[in-house]
């Protein structure tokens, strides 16, 4: 029966995504189980299984929606209908143009889920707002956004004054900062590919890390949850296979010495009653979340809340970046085990042939420009992607 | 707080014990925290949970070899196979480049039984291991190789999923001991489900790709590639690991590899990452850049640089000439 039920909303899904609209949520677990099931066979709060998010929330809450805890129901059918109608990422550009090429993850990679209930995984500060950044990390951030215009001055796409210029002029002449390197290790997509570190870390495969609410595009992420006495392991599948892995620390130990940095940080658990108490610190200085590097610090509280829901809470500080600490929440739903549809394979070095392709490609256009073939690489833009942006409702 | 967790790994053992387990390994900490335990069982069955890592060279070679100079070489002075001398790429590594000899670790007569055209891709594999061997570009390594890699890895054992997360590339797996679908497609990690027989984990593992090897010698299979692993704890410390590997498509016959696993023991032991993509950018990318810095090519010719500069006081022959 359940098996049943369970294929025909896949059916729906795949039909759904056919024809553009909202993605269906597969696998929420109905079955009644007692209190009981919720802790392990040796007593302790029971986090296991398959967990993804199914409903899409911002991470901030819309000036528009500021004095709104939540969306109303007739709200939420609103906004499913105006998204799956949002078909910019199926819009092409002229045939066998750059244009055409950079929408060339359509729809079907950037699926929407359905419009959840609330107008912000931020729950504090209350007014749903990441808090303001420091006087030190807005310097840092102009210093970072001044090279990447540079690089993009003599584009089209600052010609047009098209999104991926936002903020910058055009100006014909190419900058004469090419060769300048980033005040700090680059993170993000730069229009130059002088080599692999100019790549984003998401084309490099060195992308997704913490903190992890389970949003974003092309269907969010799933994670793993298995327990053992006085031990945790969590499995992400994220982005286009790059998964990754922690195993919480639960023994009490201190963290890593300062000297060691890692991508996904270092993870210390507690429970506190039912709850999982994660501290994460030790993060790389080439890690980057929203402008925190290697002092970020994170407080994860983990919470079984139901037979199928899991609430996840994270406190996310940086004195060096934002004036405050601030919390988002976000809810899992637990996914069938039966189904199973986890991808254990962080693949992407394997599939990616973009990267390298960027970067090759810089070299033919420095080539057929130093023989008068074509134009000057400086005014190509291959940093931005600005086919079918168009506004969501919910930002 | 530390109260708290006293209670807390109290309440642990109590339940550990009222579901028939034995509490069997106390490491206490030198710094004086609170002692960690591990139930000798979960659900009654052996507790294989912890870090582990293989102490062999069966990832150089699962067969038995002596200790050879590189693991690329090229004829030296003498024609002969044993007299050859470390190849250009790994040259610079000097003997921290050289191959640690093995008895190996295949069962039986130690042969693996290739069909010919196998053995010979097995042979070309190891003649252009640098190009061929997927661990150098961070590809996943694949069961068994995994299992006996130079790295540790960290079984998360519960009562219908035992977790196995491998500190190389992120690289992971479940052995689901309950009813699972298998994947939609192939993939280098298996798809692995698990039994008891008596206290023995026996693992089925299916749904392999053809492109992971099984070491750094070209030893490699077919997408029909089926394992059956036994997992033993012969004592708290080590498991005894034992495959059979089955592939009408390379092999003639069954074939088993087998050897020991040992508790990473140290009492601060924890799996850190080994983030490979990093690591293996300049070979694969580094001809690439516009300013090349180790490596560039020229048609179908690929140059590593390998001039080095040599501090004074550095020189090898300095000695010699004083």
């Amino acid at each position: 029966m359940r098996d049943r039920f369970l294929s025909s909303v896949a059916t729906v899904a795949i039909t759904a995504a056919a024809i553009g609209a909202v993605v269906a949520v597969l696998g929420t677990q109905t079955s009644a189980q007692g209190p009981a099931a919720l802790k392990t066979a040796w007593g302790e709060p029971d986090l296991q299984g398959i967990w993804t998010v199914e409903y899409d929330t911002p991470l901030q809450r819309s000036p528009r929606f500021a004095n709104q805890e939540s969306f109303s129901e007739e709200q939420r059918a609103e906004f499913d209908r105006v998204r799956s109608q949002n078909r910019g990422r199926d819009e092409r550009g002229a045939r066998g143009s750059e244009l055409d090429v950079a929408g060339a993850y359509n729809d079907e990679f950037g699926a929407m889920k359905r419009t959840g209930k609330r107008t912000s995984a931020l729950i504090d500060p209350p007014n749903g707002r990441i808090p303001p950044t420091t006087p030190e990390a807005q310097k840092i951030a102009a210093t970072d956004r001044e090279l990447r215009l540079a690089l993009m001055q003599a584009t089209q796409t600052c010609k047009l004054g098209l999104p991926g210029c936002a903020g910058g002029k055009f100006d014909p002449t190419p900058t004469s900062r090419r060769l300048e390197q980033p005040a700090r290790y680059n993170t993000a997509r730069m229009n130059r590919h002088d080599g692999p570190e100019d790549g984003a870390l998401a084309d490099r495969c060195l992308t997704i890390g913490l903190p992890e609410f389970g949003a974003g595009n092309g269907g969010g992420s799933f994670r793993r949850i298995v327990q053992t006495p006085g031990g945790i392991a969590m499995y992400y599948d994220v982005g286009q296979g790059q998964g990754w892995q922690r195993n919480i620390i639960m023994d009490g130990r201190p963290h890593l010495p300062a000297s060691v940095r890692q991508w996904y940080g270092d993870s210390r658990g507690r429970w506190e009653g039912d709850t999982l108490v994660i501290d994460v610190t030790n993060f790389s200085p080439k890690t980057d979340y929203q402008g925190a590097r290697e002092n970020l610090h994170l407080v994860e509280r983990w919470r079984r809340t139901g037979p199928s829901s899991l609430e996840y809470i994270v406190t996310i500080e940086d004195p060096t970046v934002w004036t405050r600490p601030w919390t988002a929440k976000q809810e899992f739903t637990r996914q069938s085990d039966q189904d199973n549809r986890l991808y254990n394979e962080p693949r992407c070095i394997e599939g990616n042939y973009g990267h390298p392709g960027l970067i090759r490609g810089a070299r033919i256009e420095e080539l057929a420009y130093a023989e008068g073939r074509g134009p000057h690489p400086a005014t190509k833009d291959n940093a931005t992607d600005f086919v079918g942006v168009e506004d969501d409702p919910l930002q | 707080m530390r109260d708290r967790f006293a209670i807390s790994m109290l309440t642990v053992a109590i339940a550990a014990a009222s579901v028939g387990a034995v509490i069997s390994a106390s490491i206490t900490h030198t710094s004086g925290q609170a002692p960690i335990t591990r139930p000798a069982t979960v659900g009654g069955k052996p507790n294989f949970s912890g870090i582990w890592q293989a102490n062999n060279e069966a990832n150089w070679d699962l067969q038995a070899h002596a200790a050879r100079p590189a693991a690329v070489t090229q004829e030296g002075v003498y024609p002969y196979e044993y007299a050859r001398v470390p190849a250009a790429p790994v040259l610079a590594l000097g003997a921290a480049g050289a191959v640690p000899g093995s008895l190996g670790v295949v069962q039986g007569d130690g042969e693996i039984p290739y069909k010919p055209e196998a053995l010979q891709k097995k042979k070309e594999n190891a003649d252009h291991w640098i190009d061929r061997d997927p661990e150098l570009k961070c590809y996943l390594p694949g069961i068994p190789r995994a299992m006996y890699m130079p790295h540790p890895f960290q079984i998360t054992q519960s009562t219908n999923k035992i977790h196995f997360a491998y500190s190389f590339s992120n690289s992971a797996r479940t052995i689901h001991t309950d009813k699972v679908e298998g994947p939609p497609d192939d993939t280098w990690m298996g798809h692995s489900v698990g039994r008891w027989e008596g206290d023995m984990l026996v693992v089925d593992v299916t749904h392999f790709n053809d492109r992971a090897w099984f070491d750094r010698a070209g030893n490699h299979h077919s997408d029909a590639l089926k394992l059956v692993e036994r997992f033993t704890l012969k004592s708290p410390d080590v498991i005894w690991y034992d495959v059979t590997i089955e592939d009408p498509n390379v092999f003639t016959k069954p074939w088993r590899i087998a050897m020991p696993l040992y508790r990473r023991a140290e009492p601060n032991m924890q799996l850190l990452e080994f983030r490979c993509n990093e690591f293996a950018e300049e070979f694969m990318y580094g001809h690439l850049r516009k300013q090349p810095l180790v490596k560039h090519w020229e048609g179908e010719t690929m140059t590593i640089d390998i001039t080095r500069k040599i501090p004074p006081g550095d020189q090898f022959y300095q000695w010699y000439s004083r």
